[in-house]
Order: structure tokens, then sequence, then C-alpha cells
């Protein structure tokens, strides 16, 4: 499958601060989250892939084109959601979705129905009607939202989509989120610094940290990527434990569980348990939270 | 129970879209008309369009009543010595003019950048030049409302009312003349509006220095030319004179101004239009909008 957004040595410096340093990375089709700590340079990424900003250095492709050389064309198969929370106060969350659906270059009749349509689909019902200065931060993200998707985009660009909202209103964003990716299938790029709302929602994950692409791949990918295995026994973890150590094999204990790391192969494990005698509930991979691979990643230092 | 015939399930799962997409041109060409509603206050309350009505007002119920008067008035000498010409019309115009180069126009541009717009603008097909080009058409179109509407009203009347310019060529001539006075009066104002505007976010600010230079420039040319001396033709950078005197040299009549030649009115409103274009050009080519 080619690369929704592919870069290669990608810089970009304003003044004296770099931005973005040798950012090198291929996003799939898909959910995907862009975390980084606040100044990582996600937002700088988000302005080059949409052309706003040119890079100092390297290439960058989105959809297959150069979005500086074809700005236009590669912006009107995006949709973009800012982080920001100012909209016209005096717009109607309807003729404001309507408008920028035809600044996408749908026609006008096709740009009202769609308007309607998307905001339907973000659960605005006769809100959409509203002046948006009079909205809650919420219903404001689900216009901004709507807005993106309207003229059903190919790739839709999130920029701290949950940012403002309550825990409640975090997981519908959240939820809506994962709908508009799996359900109406466009491709989301999602830049957050929420490791746990990327865990819940993205298929895989791009990491920068000081404007440099600490680890990416897929969810799963990332949690393996340091190897080591957990073991799940019923009764006996310390005696496995021992063993293990006394085997040269780095292991600790937490309840019913040893977590083996580094390198050991399967078949030594299985050894392990078996001579000991010990009744095996789970031989599995070691997966880390994404705040581990955050961790391992040395993103804070 | 019997299900009501011609029911149906509307399903309003997501749809693709799969029309036509028309790209910048259509891009451009909605901003335009969103822009020009909005600063006319269309979909608005009504007090956001009680000055951009009143500026219309200004400059068109005038020309509506020189046009009954002259199907009023028989005699034409009296006609002529009563009723303005079409280079004398734009005395009226001025204060419409003015109240919409400050106070309505800025609207365009500042409320974007404050808002937030700009950059859901830039993330679209448009690019920073074709936005402020669309947003300058918006400015421009309503300007020459104001600008060509009551002249060309005018001429429509009095060739209807049989008091018109002589023969086709006559007409033609005096249409080119109003185009061309029409669209260099609002070019200055829509000018040194939007590249005021462009300078701030504040759409008060704006409306107070674009207020303050129109009149200002007035002032200053006036105390410099008639306190300190200096020659007359530093009026011509008189915002509040000098494109009209140009107008009544379109028109080919002789205006206030004598001893400022041609050339110097010629070079100083092209000027201001050159140098409100600049600073647009400058400030939207730094403008840093994904934040």
């Amino acid at each position: 499958m080619a690369a929704i957004v592919s870069a290669a040595g990608v810089a970009k410096r304003f003044g004296n601060v770099v931005a973005l340093a040798d950012v090198t990375v291929e996003i799939d089709a898909g959910i995907t989250g862009l975390l980084g700590a606040n100044g990582a340079g996600k937002t700088t990424f988000i302005g080059l892939a949409l052309g706003l900003t040119h890079p100092d250095d390297g290439r960058l492709e989105v959809l297959g084109r150069d979005p500086v050389r074809s700005g236009a064309e590669v912006r009107s198969l995006l949709g973009y959601s800012p982080e920001h929370q100012s909209l016209p106060p005096d717009v109607r969350a309807f003729d404001l979705v309507s408008h920028l659906a035809e600044v996408h270059g749908l026609p006008r009749r096709a740009a009202t129905a769609r308007a309607s349509d998307a905001l339907y689909q973000v659960g605005l019902g006769e809100e959409r009607f509203r002046p948006v200065g009079t909205m809650s931060t919420g219903q404001k993200q689900r216009v901004k939202l709507a807005a993106a998707l309207a003229h059903d985009p190919t790739l839709i660009l999130l920029d701290e989509p949950t940012d403002g909202l309550d825990p409640v209103q975090r997981d519908d964003m959240l939820t809506l989120i994962r709908r508009v990716g799996h359900e109406f299938g466009m491709s989301i790029l999602i830049s957050s610094h929420l490791l746990d709302e990327v865990e819940k929602v993205c298929d895989s994950a791009v990491i920068l940290a000081d404007g440099r692409v600490a680890v990416s791949g897929s969810l799963d990918e990332l949690r393996i990527r340091v190897g080591g295995w957990t073991v799940e026994v019923e009764r006996g973890t310390t005696e496995l434990v021992d063993s293990l150590r006394r085997a040269g094999v780095s292991a600790s204990s937490d309840g019913s569980r040893v977590t083996i790391e580094g390198i050991a192969t399967p078949e030594v494990l299985r050894d392990a348990v078996a001579h000991l005698g010990l009744a095996l509930v789970r031989l599995e991979r070691r997966r880390l939270s994404l705040e581990e691979v955050f961790l391992e990643a040395g993103v804070y230092g | 129970m019997t299900a009501p015939t011609g029911a149906r399930i509307i399903d309003r799962g997501y749809r693709p879209y799969t029309g036509p997409r028309l790209g910048a041109t259509g891009a451009a060409r909605s901003l335009v008309r969103h822009s020009a509603q909005r600063v006319m206050g269309l979909r608005r309350t009504a007090s956001h369009k009680v000055l951009p009505m009143l500026s219309l007002a200004i400059a068109y119920v005038p020309a509506i009543v020189f046009v009954g008067l002259a199907a009023l008035i028989k005699n034409s000498s009296l006609r002529r010595n009563f009723l303005p010409t079409y280079g004398q019309y734009y005395g009226f115009v001025v204060s419409a003019l003015i109240v919409f180069a400050s106070f309505v126009a800025p609207e365009a541009l500042c409320p974007d950048r404050r808002n937030g717009m700009l950059g859901l603008y830039l993330a679209a097909p448009l690019t920073r030049t074709s936005y402020v080009v669309s947003k300058v058409a918006a400015v421009l179109g309503l300007l020459v409302l104001a600008t060509l509407g009551p002249p060309l009203l005018m001429l429509v009347a009095f060739v209807l009312q049989g008091q018109g310019p002589d023969g086709p060529l006559g007409v033609l001539a005096l249409l080119g003349r109003a185009v061309t006075a029409g669209l260099l009066v609002a070019g200055v104002y829509t000018a040194v509006s939007l590249g005021i505007s462009s300078l701030t976010d504040r759409r008060a600010i704006a409306s107070a220095a674009t207020l303050l230079t129109i009149v200002g420039t007035g002032a200053v040319t006036g105390v410099l030319v008639n306190g300190v001396g200096l020659p007359e033709w530093l009026i011509a950078f008189d915002l509040t004179s000098s494109p009209f005197e140009l107008v009544r040299a379109i028109y080919g009549e002789t205006g206030d101004l004598r001893s400022t030649p041609i050339s110097a009115l010629v070079a100083v409103n092209l000027g201001w239009i050159l140098l409100g274009g600049l600073v647009i050009w400058w400030r939207y080519r730094r403008i840093e909008v994904t934040k």
C-alpha cells in the first residue's frame, strides 16, 4: 500500500529555532497519531503537509504529490481541523461548514447538502443553525470536524482535536474520530500530546522528539519493539524468575506474571516452566503501553 | 396494525462525494461571494447592515434625485446649471467612500486573522495570493457599486430621457470615462483600506487608522500648502480630493486644482494603489497561519 504521507530528511527552521531536524517517515492509510511533547514539531509537520510552509531541506509527499508544487491540488483532498477554538462567532455552524466545503471546490448546491450531512454525522442536529459563538467547546470541536470532512477528503489532519474537552466529551470525540476513520474510509492524522487518546483511537503512531522521528509504526509493532516476553503461570512465579535468572535471562515478576526483558527464545521459557512443573496460562511477546514506548524512545530525555 | 404504504427507511449513513470539484477557481469565486456578503452584513444581524447600506444610500440617493429633477426641469440651460456634471457628482460620493473604506471594508480582512479563518482558507485550494486577490476583488466590487453605479444610473436615465450624449459613440465614450473613473477611485480607496487592514487584526483599529489616513492626508497637505507655502501639487496626496480631481480630468472637466499637473495626480493615485498592494503582499507573504 502506498504511503499517504512520505517524508525523507525533512527539515524546517524558524530563524535559529530548529522545528524539524531530519524527519524521515512513511505514514500509511488509517488513523495515525502524531505524538510528541509541546514544541516537538507536530504543528510544523502539519503545516508542511498542508503546503502552508516550505521545508528548508528534504522531500515531502502527501497523497503522492508535493504539497508545495501542487498545493491547491493536495489541499483539495485534505481536511484540516486546527488547534484553536476561535471561529467566526456570528456565523451559523451550517453556513460555516457549507462555505468551507465550497472553498474546497464543491459546487454550491453540493456544499449545502454535504454540510448538512456532515453536521448530522458529527452529532449536531438542530444545533447546526446556531451561531458558532453560542456553542460549547465540544460543539465547536464537532463543527471543526464537520468542516474537515464535508468535502469528502482522502486525508484529514486534526490538530489536538480533544483540546478543551471534558472527559465525556473527549471520549465522544474519540469515538467519532474512530468512526470517521474506519466507517467513512478517510485516513486521519491526529496531532496530540495525549498518549491515551492516541492509544484508544489510532492504528499507528509517529513519535516526534526534538524535531526528529523517535519511533514510528503500527501500535502493535511499537508495543513489541523492545523485545522480551510475558509469561503468566498459575503459581510459582518466584521459582520461575529464579530459574530464568540462573539461566542468564533478565526476568522480574508482578503477581502471576513474569516479564522477560531482552533476548530470549520462547523455547527457553517453555522449558523452564516445564522443568518446574508449573501450569502455563499465557506466553506472549512483551507489549509496552504507549507511555512506555514514549519513555523507551527517550522522548522525555 | 397495517404498515403505511410508501414508508421507507432513509439511510443517513455516510455517503462519499463523487460529484465535480471546482478546484482553486471555484474556491476563489466562493471566497469573493462570501466576503462581499459578510462586508455588506448579509446573513448577519441588522446592525451589521447599517453602515454598508448607508454608504450605498449616500452614493445613490443624490443620483436618483438628480435623475428625477432632470425629468421635471424642462428648460435645458436651467437643467445644466442646476444639475451636477458626472465629474462633479463624485463630490456626493466621497463621503460614502470614506464611510465604506473606513468602517465597512476592514471587515473583509481583519476578522479572518483574528478568528482563525485565514488558516482554514489556506488549508483549502486557495493560496495566499488567491486569498488576497479574492478579498480585494470583493471590496473593489462593492466600492465600484458606489463609484460606478450612480454615474451609470444617471447615464442610462439621461439617455432614456433624451438628455444623454449624442449618438452611440458619445454614449460609449462617456461609458468608458465612467468605468475608468469608477475603477480608479474604487482602486485607491480599496488599496488604502485593505493595506491598513492587513496590518492589524483589530477591525476598530483598522477603521480608525483608515479614517485618520484619509482625513489626515487632507489636513496635512492643506497645512503644508496653505500654511507653510509648499508647492500646490502636494495636494495630489490629499485622498479626499486628489482622486476626484483626476475623475474630473477623466471626464474632461476643469477641476479645482488647476495648478496641479495631471501627471502628478495620476502618479500619486497610482502610487496609493501600488503602495496598498505592496503592503498587503508583504504582510500576507510573512503571516504564519498554522496556530
